[in-house]
């Protein structure tokens, strides 16, 4: 019961930073709203006993939309929302993208087949255990490729932001 | 009772930091310098105009909270931790990721340029040496096996980490002193240079929980090199808190002495020293652990 409430909390929580992103002007408070969903949602993890996912989550939040911040203040006009800017265009195509998306999601939720729910939470220990044989198993060859990727395109980038020299 | 001594303990390092600061910076010692820095509580506080007022009331309140939780999952004896979660140290990692997001509100809800500029100094920096935070613990918690900290005492009773693995160690401790933006490295407040940096548009009991807050964060650093390469509280003869507090002081005398006697580094040194130097030292230090372990 504890439980049921505390994920409730959290999860109106998480949809209030997330509306707050859409309704204010200001960038930096922006990206730290949905810095505020992202904890929010890493607290339901850790109210689910998922304590590694929960950790990361809330860790890896932290430099990721900060960084974020600093690209929307670099990139928009009116980075601080104090010149009565309005930033919204297509209301009408996104009001309708918005409801197909919400419904979309909510009948991924309902028609999926999740499977037998499991009686008891393995220890966080185990967990950790688990997860670094997933990782290291079945997973490898995912996250390898991943990891390689995002190399590629840090060194592209990297090498396309350095002035060519005459 | 945990809760009770990592009180006394937290309170105790940031009064001794507070005393060996002043000493280092003015030469001059002076056991009740904390005590005049709390004059600071009377003076009137100026709120700048057209400030982000939930950032800029929030940002030192977070910064005092993030090393508070940081130093819950730190054991100073086999029995006196806050919590001892099965994933401590990246729980650790966790909360102090959390400074940069305090000192970047802070730098932008003061409406100030200098803080500002400050706030987004921190957090170029931030991307160069969070990684050297990260690996050095990675390679100790794969020495222990475990992520909890208490492992990783236990897994040092043979040998300390700083002797195991002394190229984590050297680009952990200059990463925790930036992350504490201790001098040389302390380029987010930089007094001298950004005219207080982040901290700069802040007077009264907001600066004094500033202050406070970054103290606390010294000491939930040092505690952090201790607990993951100089044993924790093991140690001979004297009781284990003993230890704890004498390497604790040590690190943090360490820490000061460097402030006081290298120069301070511009921004693209530090930037040039962690990209090219501590990553290739923080990447070999992961690849010997990992030889050792599984040599040995």
């Amino acid at each position: 019961m504890g439980q049921l409430i505390a994920i409730t909390v959290f999860g109106l929580i998480a949809l209030g930073f997330g509306a707050t992103v859409f309704r204010t002007s200001s960038m930096v408070r922006s990206a730290l709203a949905l810095l505020g969903s992202m904890v929010a949602i890493g607290l339901m993890f850790l109210t689910l006993e998922a304590e590694f996912l929960g950790v990361l989550q809330i860790m890896m939040m932290a430099g990721e939309m900060t960084i974020m911040a600093i690209f929307m203040v670099m990139y928009m006009m009116d980075p601080g929302g104090l010149g009565q800017m309005d930033m919204s265009h297509q209301k009408r195509f996104s009001k309708a993208a918005g409801v197909v998306a919400f419904l979309a999601a909510a009948a991924m939720i309902l028609l999926v087949d999740w499977g037998d729910t499991v009686d008891e939470v393995p220890a966080p220990d185990v967990q950790v255990h688990n997860l670094g044989l997933e990782l290291m198993g079945r997973s490898l060859l995912i996250f390898e490729a991943a990891g390689t990727s995002i190399l590629v395109a840090m060194i592209a980038a990297t090498a396309v932001a350095i002035a060519r020299r005459e | 009772m945990s809760v009770l001594w990592s009180a006394i303990f937290l309170m105790g390092g940031a009064y001794v930091i507070a005393v060996l600061e002043s000493w280092f910076m003015t030469s001059r010692f002076r056991w009740l310098a904390p005590v005049a820095g709390l004059g600071e509580l009377a003076k009137e506080p100026v709120i700048p105009r057209l400030s982000d007022r939930v950032f800029y009331e929030s940002a030192p309140l977070i910064l005092l909270t993030v090393p508070l939780l940081g130093f819950a999952v730190l054991p100073l004896t086999p029995g006196v931790i806050v919590t001892d979660l099965a994933t401590g140290a990246l729980f650790l990692n966790a909360a102090l990721a959390y400074v940069l997001v305090a000192l970047v509100m802070a730098g932008w809800g003061s409406h100030g340029a200098y803080a500002m500029v400050a706030g987004w100094r921190f957090l170029g920096q931030f991307v160069g040496y969070g990684m050297l935070v990260v690996m050095p613990i990675a390679a100790v918690a794969m020495r222990a096996q475990s992520l909890s900290t208490t492992e990783i005492v236990r897994s040092q009773e043979a040998l300390w980490n700083a002797v195991f693995q002394p190229m984590g160690l050297l680009v952990f401790l200059p990463a925790t002193m930036a992350l504490g933006f201790m001098p040389p490295i302390d380029l987010p407040v930089a007094p001298g240079e950004l005219a207080g940096g982040v901290s700069g548009e802040y007077t009264g009991p907001r600066l004094t929980i500033f202050r406070l807050g970054r103290l606390v964060l010294v000491v939930t650093l040092a505690t952090a090199v201790t607990v993951f390469f100089l044993g924790g509280w093991l140690g001979p003869v004297l009781p284990a808190i003993a230890w704890t507090s004498i390497k604790v002081t040590g690190v943090v005398a360490l820490m000061l002495a460097a402030g006081r006697y290298v120069p301070r580094l511009r921004e693209e040194q530090v930037l040039m020293w962690s990209w090219k130097f501590g990553i290739p030292v923080a990447l070999a230090n992961i690849f010997w652990v990992g030889v050792i372990l599984l040599a040995v």
